[in-house]
């Protein structure tokens, strides 16, 4: 095992993702946060809109209990279409750590992130510290392998 | 407050126990307590020798800088290439790093520490033997990404058995760093005083065949400083340690120093080693307060853009004065650029031939090692390291130096983003692997990455391999 911080996975946290992959793009994605107590991963949001900028700026807006900017983690249901090919989704796991994180919280989500990675088994991933590194073409391209 | 006393304790085993952090360096040992934002105890690696009445002394710590004793000789248990290479040594050393300001000696046998003397004793009876340092905390230690196994092995028998740490961890510095930026893959480039290394961390695991590093560190800047003092104009310089001046008064600058020195009779004199780490003191503030890096984008050789060549541009800049033990001081001008230069461009070297570093091959510069770093790893996790490049080290506090590392990579892989990132607090960049540790074994969730003494005596230090990968 690489280091990790030992943070638990919430079985809340396993049960919405399978409610999640299970909805055929009903639902569009699942924010996770680390609690307060930094002892386990929870569920912070589960969301339908269909707009990827609702989800984005859902993100890059997530704050801490004293209303700074907070890191998350999110997997979204990525829709796009292969020409001749059809139609295609892909889940996508995206952890977010904007750069103003204070230390203790960086490096709590980044030891914590792979662990939460496996627990959902999704192996498509990207990290983001600014919003620029979220926009929809980056997410597309990174979950249809470039192909779309 | 005593500064000895622990912050609020991190759960343990259901115990309030607090963990001890331990980062050794070439140059200096950080260790402290978990939970807090940087170490309490911060001490030279190096460690001092003598004779007295017919006994060898050591002295460790700062003690090592306070008195010039006859012979006393000054060494590093730690190889310049990072690895420890006299593990008696090192394990005294890093055990005073902690036992001089965290843990405090432990009280010694009732029976013989002279407080209970009495004429006669009562009754003869059991004392435990002598109490180890580590007993009551957990300790977290970081290694640098090519440290061998039997290293890591050996590290972890020290601390089980000479010790006797309850639980123990050894992470690497590149992995703390990253994670301590928030970033689960990155390519951490640390400048220490010893090296410069390259380590790719993907998805919190490095990966070691794109581990670089070379010695062009903080004491190789020290070496081109040298070299530039000893051939500077009007005249060379020779850098006199405090210890070895009574008295001085100002001079102008440039002018000859007027300062009357001490001397000490050959067989009252310490060894050349105490002159030199007291140099190294006087350079640490020169780098400090002149060098600087080269901004670029081009190398300080080459022509500048409006035709003017850039050492032209660099020599216009208002020069840095510095003022020497002795009084004597002067203003540097482009110089404080050149000593610094060779770690991009090897070329740029200052040649010295009686320097303890040989000329340095262009394989030993930063823009190549990250390419040599980057052809180590797979194509495809390239741009995200290029993108979330972690500054850290001390040595890369050098003025403009991130702006410059920014300039060559861009340079070097001009198709993907590169992205530098380097913590502004000057703790942070100094003591990035340290804090990184902090946090983690703070954390009452790190339990289940302990390795317990008792899985140590099941398994044997080959246990470490398996479980701090």
């Amino acid at each position: 095992m690489s280091l990790a911080s030992g943070v638990q996975i919430q079985d809340d946290c396993i049960t919405a993702f399978q409610d999640f992959s299970r909805s055929h793009g009903k639902t569009k994605y699942i924010i996770y946060k680390i609690a307060d107590d930094k002892k386990s991963v929870v569920v912070d949001s589960v969301g339908k809109d269909q707009d990827y900028e609702v989800f984005r700026n859902e993100l890059a807006d997530a704050k801490d209990s004293l209303g700074r900017p907070s890191p998350r983690y999110a997997v979204y249901d990525v829709e796009y279409e292969i020409a001749g090919e059809g139609k295609r989704s892909k889940i996508i796991f995206i952890s977010w750590v904007p750069s103003e994180t204070p230390t203790l919280w960086s490096m709590i989500y980044a030891s914590t992130r792979e662990v939460l990675k496996n627990a959902l088994n999704v192996v498509t991933s990207i990290h983001a510290d600014d919003k620029s590194d979220i926009e929809w073409k980056t997410v597309l391209k990174e979950a249809s392998g470039g192909k779309a | 407050m005593n500064p000895s006393n622990p912050p609020q304790a991190a759960e343990y085993g259901g115990d309030e126990v607090s963990a001890i952090v331990l980062d050794p360096g070439y140059s200096t040992t950080r260790a402290g307590f978990a939970g807090e934002d940087a170490p309490k105890s911060l001490i030279p690696t190096y460690y001092g020798k003598y004779n007295a009445d017919g006994q060898e002394k050591l002295v460790y710590g700062d003690n090592i800088f306070v008195s010039p004793r006859p012979g006393l000789s000054i060494h590093n248990p730690i190889g310049r290439d990072g690895i420890v290479e006299d593990w008696d040594m090192a394990e005294k050393v890093w055990e005073h790093s902690f036992v001089s300001r965290l843990t405090g000696t432990k009280a010694g046998n009732p029976f013989q520490n002279g407080l209970n003397d009495v004429d006669e004793l009562p009754v003869e009876m059991d004392v435990e033997s002598e109490e180890k340092p580590l007993s009551d905390s957990p300790l977290l230690m970081s290694e640098p990404g090519w440290n061998p196994a039997r290293a890591r092995e050996k590290t972890i028998e020290i601390a089980m058995e000479k010790w006797d740490t309850p639980a123990f961890y050894l992470a690497r510095t590149g992995v703390l760093s990253a994670f301590a930026s928030g970033k689960p893959s990155a390519l951490v480039i640390d400048i220490g005083a010893s090296n410069i290394s390259i380590t790719p961390v993907h998805d919190g695991m490095i990966l070691k065949r794109g581990v670089q590093h070379s010695p062009l560190g903080g004491d190789y800047i020290s070496s081109q400083i040298n070299a530039l003092l000893k051939a500077n104009n009007p005249q060379p310089i020779t850098i006199t340690p405090h210890y070895l001046i009574s008295s001085k008064s100002a001079v102008e600058a440039g002018q000859p120093p007027q300062a009357n020195y001490k001397t000490f009779p050959p067989d009252k004199a310490p060894d050349a080693s105490y002159r030199a780490l007291l140099e190294e003191r006087t350079l640490t503030e020169f780098k400090e307060c002149v060098v600087q890096v080269w901004p670029g984008p081009t190398r300080l050789s080459a022509p500048g853009p409006t035709g003017v060549s850039n050492e032209d541009m660099a020599r216009n800049t208002p020069g840095r004065p510095f003022e020497f033990p002795d009084g004597y001081n002067q203003v540097f001008g482009v110089e404080r650029f050149r000593v610094v230069e060779s770690l991009f461009d090897a070329k740029a070297a200052i040649p010295d031939p009686d320097s303890p570093f040989p000329a340095p091959t262009p394989a030993q510069t930063i823009p190549e090692l990250v390419k040599a770093s980057l052809a180590g790893v797979d194509v495809d996790i390239r741009p995200a390291l290029l993108a979330n490049v972690v500054v850290t080290g001390g040595s890369s506090l050098l003025y403009n130096f991130t702006e410059r590392l920014n300039q060559e990579l861009m340079q070097i892989f001009p198709g993907p983003r590169v992205r530098v990132t380097a913590a502004g607090n000057t703790y942070e960049r100094r003591f990035g692997a340290w804090i990184g540790g902090s946090i983690l074994a703070s954390l009452g969730t790190f339990h289940q990455m302990w390795i317990s003494k008792k899985e140590y005596e099941e398994h044997g230090p080959n246990i470490v391999e398996k479980r701090c990968k």
